[in-house]
């Protein structure tokens, strides 16, 4: 009963880990159909996602709960130094990040069923998924990189689990590379703390920054701690690898990596950069930074606020240049990543909720774009956007949701990414002072974007179709009335486009619910859990 | 009360989706839209005070006011707030005439006709949306949903250059809006008003100093000034005009760019009055500019939609100047030269697009003396440019009227000025029907005949009401000069 008690909290976690084990014991027993695996994988995501959603005490579904109303934000007794805690911070991105697991999951249900490696790549996709919930919940840095790790190392198989295709695993090896020296410098990072501060706890190296300040060797340790999560960001100059990877990925792996994985490192730079060095922003009063050898709150802010607006200018002007569908995409994603560092820039409360709606918003639009890009692929179209030209014709409802998800990524209003990019930009120009500029960059950045997500909806909606000589283009040339309906991509996967197309209108006409709970957990995150 | 606002937005919203849905029946749909959206605007009219006289205070006090909570940031609030003055009630009256008059017209598209007649209703829920907003989020929300459809109408409805004219179009339109928000969000945050509701802001907005003001006014002004257009920013203009089918150009040139006119009135002139006075010789020049130019380009025109776009500039100048007279006659002779235009321009874009589809061509020289093979298309073509060069009688007389008197009012012998351009309207619209409508036939095929009957109702509609509105200004002038309140005391 005791033991019962104490996992209860860990359901979603726990369920997570019982269906990957689930999947591979099915793998060794011979059932390797993808709808079986692909539907357990699903349920489980489902299934997590609601406990999590309980657990925030959200509508009706508060009553299923698992976790104690009294062990959400609490405070550690002073002297503890606990692995992990629960914010309701925390759970929201939990639901984020199971929000990814779930849709790329349901979508991934109509992956071509001959495939091999269905196994691997559900019993995958929830161990990565499993790692990011406990990045939600560490307290410790140690934990905190170890969960990282988790997804990280889930990641780098998925990306080349197809093992016939040189590019993906080409992709693979480079994720795996630039992956590994990412942890080293984070972990090396973690251990110039330790070497400071005499622990790793985040509650711990808080207490002892405001006691002692901070060191010479700390301020190594934040940096190489900052190196370790750009590199997971994917913030600019560390951003490089993105490109390829999530080219050469799979595609529907690009969207459980640039619209779930990404973002835990966004969580990383909350819990490490507003908890210990930041901690207390806002709050008014004392100044926690003050402390030999000087005050480093500027200092990190300036690095933070150039890093946010270089990897939003670099990502939308190179994703300009680009020719080819996927990497224009995962450029848009790193800009993306710039927007939301402007949330962890500034700090306050409204920022951290505008960070985290974007958050939201771009594991809904950029999931379901590369959602869609895996689907067209199914129909045999190129990678080069010149290769989608006249797909509005052929897939008018395909291209609708497509251009709501690019709509959403520029931020034009009636989609949630208008919404989000609001309430940040606009926390932005209540933080006053140069943080105004931070939200010029923003919108100047958003106005640019519009140019290649424009040209995208010209080609697909504008632009006659050139016959291409695709292996499977049955559906293209002069012959017969263009297709409609779901046939040829799938059930599952319209479903998962169509669920997400209509959240990101929803979102953007009446963001208050979701607005409410995020704005709520954000006040508790700076007003002192973890 | 009724919430009236919220369910003329239902019946637009409802009307998009069905029309969207309805296949080979979408006309249907959006004629049946169309006529539910007037009978309420018809409602609405009846229910607004038309006679008291205008007592020339510029008071946010408006009719019909609905305010729900929408999004609720930490420190203040966006709601959803609707309600209509007269300045607003006169518009979406246009609104709702363009959108019959569009479908009706365009009742035989046959490319895709459920997604052309969504688009359209589409772009009248987005007009109607701007002129009832009163926050700003939920004004730019409208003003943002107007321009997609109108992009996606250009650029696959449109003539041989439309993907060059759509994307020209978004690009000109989008950076004006951005310029709009940031000056609109601006406004909110520096006033520190605590809602981003019209009322809320304007009041905060009275505490703000001259300078401030007028650094606030001027991205406002050139956000609005694209959409109107004046005339360095106006080349997206003919492009656009010229390229979009017709029902689009009816929308464009009807609604569209009473959008800035409407936007600098509401958003800028009220809400910043110091700022305003202080730019207003900037306003001056910017529109004696326009009107001039776009004179000049008009008559210089051999397409007869081009000339048609030019001279849509130059009228729009006229706007601006009575605006930028800053006193509530000028205030009423720019929404009644609004009003006008809107259903002027309409009737010509139509002239223009059957001429093309009857003759093969528009260019004016190449065609003439098409009133014996086509006399009611001639007829109505000849109302549409004697109106529109202000004959009186006919709508825009009135309005240019007022316009003149205002100028004389407020500017003295400058008046001459706009007066002089006038001649030079008249002249071109003379010489077109001069070479186009009179005079021995030319390049006529031998298979024309006149105006189909759906586009002769569309037209017929618009001349009947040039004629009523022509005779009967007053029907207008009481509701516009009543603007401010309904149920507001002492008033």
């Amino acid at each position: 009963m005791d033991a019962l008690a104490m996992a209860a909290p860990f359901a979603p976690e726990l369920v997570l880990l019982a269906a990957a084990l689930l999947v591979f014991l099915l793998d060794v027993l011979g059932v390797r159909h993808l709808e079986a695996l692909g539907a357990i994988g699903t349920a489980a995501t489902g299934t997590s996602l609601l406990l999590v959603i309980a657990d925030l005490g959200f509508g009706p579904l508060g009553a299923l709960r698992t976790l104690g109303a009294s062990h959400l934000d609490a405070v550690p007794a002073p002297g503890t130094a606990p692995l992990y805690a629960f914010s309701s911070f925390g759970l929201v991105f939990q639901g984020l990040f199971l929000l990814a697991a779930f849709l790329v999951s349901l979508a991934s249900l109509s992956r071509p069923s001959h495939e091999r490696g269905a196994a691997v790549f559900f019993g995958l996709l929830l161990l990565a998924t499993l790692g990011m919930l406990l990045v939600a919940i560490a307290s410790d840095l140690i934990f905190l990189l170890l969960a990282i790790e988790l997804t990280s190392i889930a990641s780098y198989i998925l990306v080349g689990y197809t093992r016939r295709d040189p590019r993906s695993l080409e992709a693979a090896m480079k994720f795996y590379i630039i992956g590994a020296l990412s942890s080293t410098l984070s972990f090396f990072g973690a251990s110039l703390l330790f070497g400071a501060y005499g622990t790793t706890n985040l509650y711990a190296i808080r207490a002892s920054a405001g006691a002692v300040g901070y060191p010479v060797l700390a301020l190594l340790g934040f940096g190489f701690l900052l190196a370790g999560l750009a590199f997971k960001t994917t913030l600019v100059p560390f951003h490089a690898w993105a490109v390829d990877v999530y080219d050469g990925a799979p595609s529907d792996v690009s969207a459980f990596l640039a619209g779930g994985t990404k973002k835990i490192g966004v969580f990383a730079f909350f819990l490490v950069f507003l908890g210990p060095v930041l901690y207390l922003r806002g709050t008014g009063g004392a100044n926690p930074f003050a402390g030999p050898p000087f005050d480093i709150g500027p200092v990190v802010q300036v690095t933070l606020a150039v890093v946010a607006v270089l990897t939003m200018t670099v990502g939308n002007v190179l994703a300009l240049l680009q020719r080819e569908m996927k990497r224009m995409l995962a450029y848009s994603s790193i800009s993306q990543a710039g927007y939301i560092l402007i949330g962890v820039t500034i700090g306050t409360a409204p920022a951290l909720a505008g960070a985290t709606l974007q958050v939201l918003a771009h594991v809904l639009m950029k999931s379901g774009a590369f959602l869609v890009v895996a689907a067209v692929a199914g129909l045999g179209v190129g990678p080069l956007i010149d290769d989608w030209r006249g797909l509005g014709a052929r897939r008018p409802a395909l291209s609708v949701a497509f251009a709501l998800m690019l709509l959403s990524l520029a931020g034009v209003p009636l989609t949630v990414g208008f919404v989000s990019k609001f309430v940040l930009f606009s926390a932005a120009v209540q933080a006053q002072g140069l943080f105004v500029w931070l939200a010029v960059a923003g919108l100047l950045n958003s106005a640019l974007s519009v140019f290649y997500y424009g040209r995208v909806l010209k080609a697909i909606f504008f632009d006659p179709a050139t016959p291409t000589p695709a292996p499977s283009g049955a559906a293209m040339g002069a012959a017969g009335p263009p297709p409609l309906g779901a046939g040829g991509i799938g059930y599952a996967r319209a479903a998962a486009i169509g669920l997400i197309a209509v959240a990101i209108v929803a979102l953007g006409l009446y963001p208050q619910p979701v607005l409410g709970a995020i704005q709520s957990a954000a006040t508790h995150f700076v007003a002192g859990g973890a | 009360m009724i919430p009236i606002l919220s369910l003329v937005l239902a019946t637009l919203l409802a009307g998009t989706a069905v029309t969207f849905l309805a296949g080979s029946r979408a006309r249907w749909a959006a004629l049946g839209t169309a006529l539910a959206f007037l009978a309420e605007v018809g409602f609405l009219f009846l229910g607004y005070p038309g006679w008291p006289g205008y007592n020339g205070a510029m008071v946010p006090g408006f009719a019909d006011q609905e305010s729900y909570a929408w999004i609720h940031l930490y420190w203040m609030h966006v709601n959803y707030t609707v309600g209509v003055d007269g300045i607003s009630l006169v518009l979406i009256l246009l609104t709702a005439i363009l959108q019959i008059a569009t479908v009706v017209y365009s009742w035989t598209e046959s490319k895709r006709p459920a997604a052309y007649f969504g688009l359209v209703t589409l772009t009248c829920l987005g007009s109607f949306g701007v002129f009832v907003a009163l926050d700003v989020l939920l004004f730019f929300l409208f003003w943002e949903a107007v321009l997609i459809p109108m992009f996606f109408l250009i650029g696959y409805w449109g003539g041989p250059r439309r993907r060059y004219a759509a994307i020209k179009f978004f690009v000109y339109t989008h950076v004006a809006s951005i310029v709009m928000l940031v000056g609109l969000l601006a406004l909110v945050f520096y006033s520190g008003a605590t809602s981003f509701d019209f009322a809320s802001v304007y009041a905060a907005a009275r505490g703000l100093s001259p300078v401030v003001q007028v650094f606030l006014f001027l991205p406002l002004l050139f956000g609005f000034a694209v959409k109107f257009p004046v005339v360095p920013f106006h080349t997206w203009l003919p492009d656009a005009h010229v390229e979009a089918p017709t029902g689009g150009s009816v929308l464009l040139a009807g609604l569209l760019l009473k959008l800035g006119g409407y936007g600098l009135i509401r958003w800028a002139v009220e809400v910043l009055p110091v700022g305003f006075a202080h730019v207003r010789p900037i306003v001056f020049v910017l529109a004696f500019v326009s009107i001039l130019w776009g004179s000049v380009l008009a008559l210089s025109q051999r397409d007869l939609k081009r000339m048609v776009a030019y001279s849509s500039i130059n009228h729009m100048g006229i706007v601006l100047l009575a605006i930028g007279l800053g006193s509530s006659l000028g205030l009423l002779a720019a929404v009644l030269l609004m009003f006008a235009h809107g259903i002027v321009s309409a009737l010509l874009f139509m002239s223009a697009g059957t001429v093309h589809h009857t003759f093969g061509t528009r260019d004016i020289p190449s065609v003439g003396g098409i009133t014996p093979t086509t006399p009611a298309l001639s007829t109505m073509m000849m109302t549409g440019s004697l109106a529109s060069l202000g004959l009186p009688a006919l709508i825009s007389f009135p309005a240019e009227f007022v316009a003149l008197l205002a100028t004389w009012e407020a500017l003295g012998y400058l008046v001459l000025l706009p007066l002089a351009v006038l001649v030079v309207t008249a002249g071109f619209y003379l010489w077109m029907m001069q070479r186009m409508l009179f005079g021995p036939p030319r390049g006529i095929p031998a298979d024309a005949h006149d105006v189909p009957t759906h586009e002769g109702v569309a037209m017929g509609l618009l001349v009947a009401l040039s004629v009523l509105f022509g005779v009967l200004p007053g029907l207008l002038v009481n509701v516009i000069a009543n603007s401010p309140v309904k149920g507001f005391p002492g008033t």
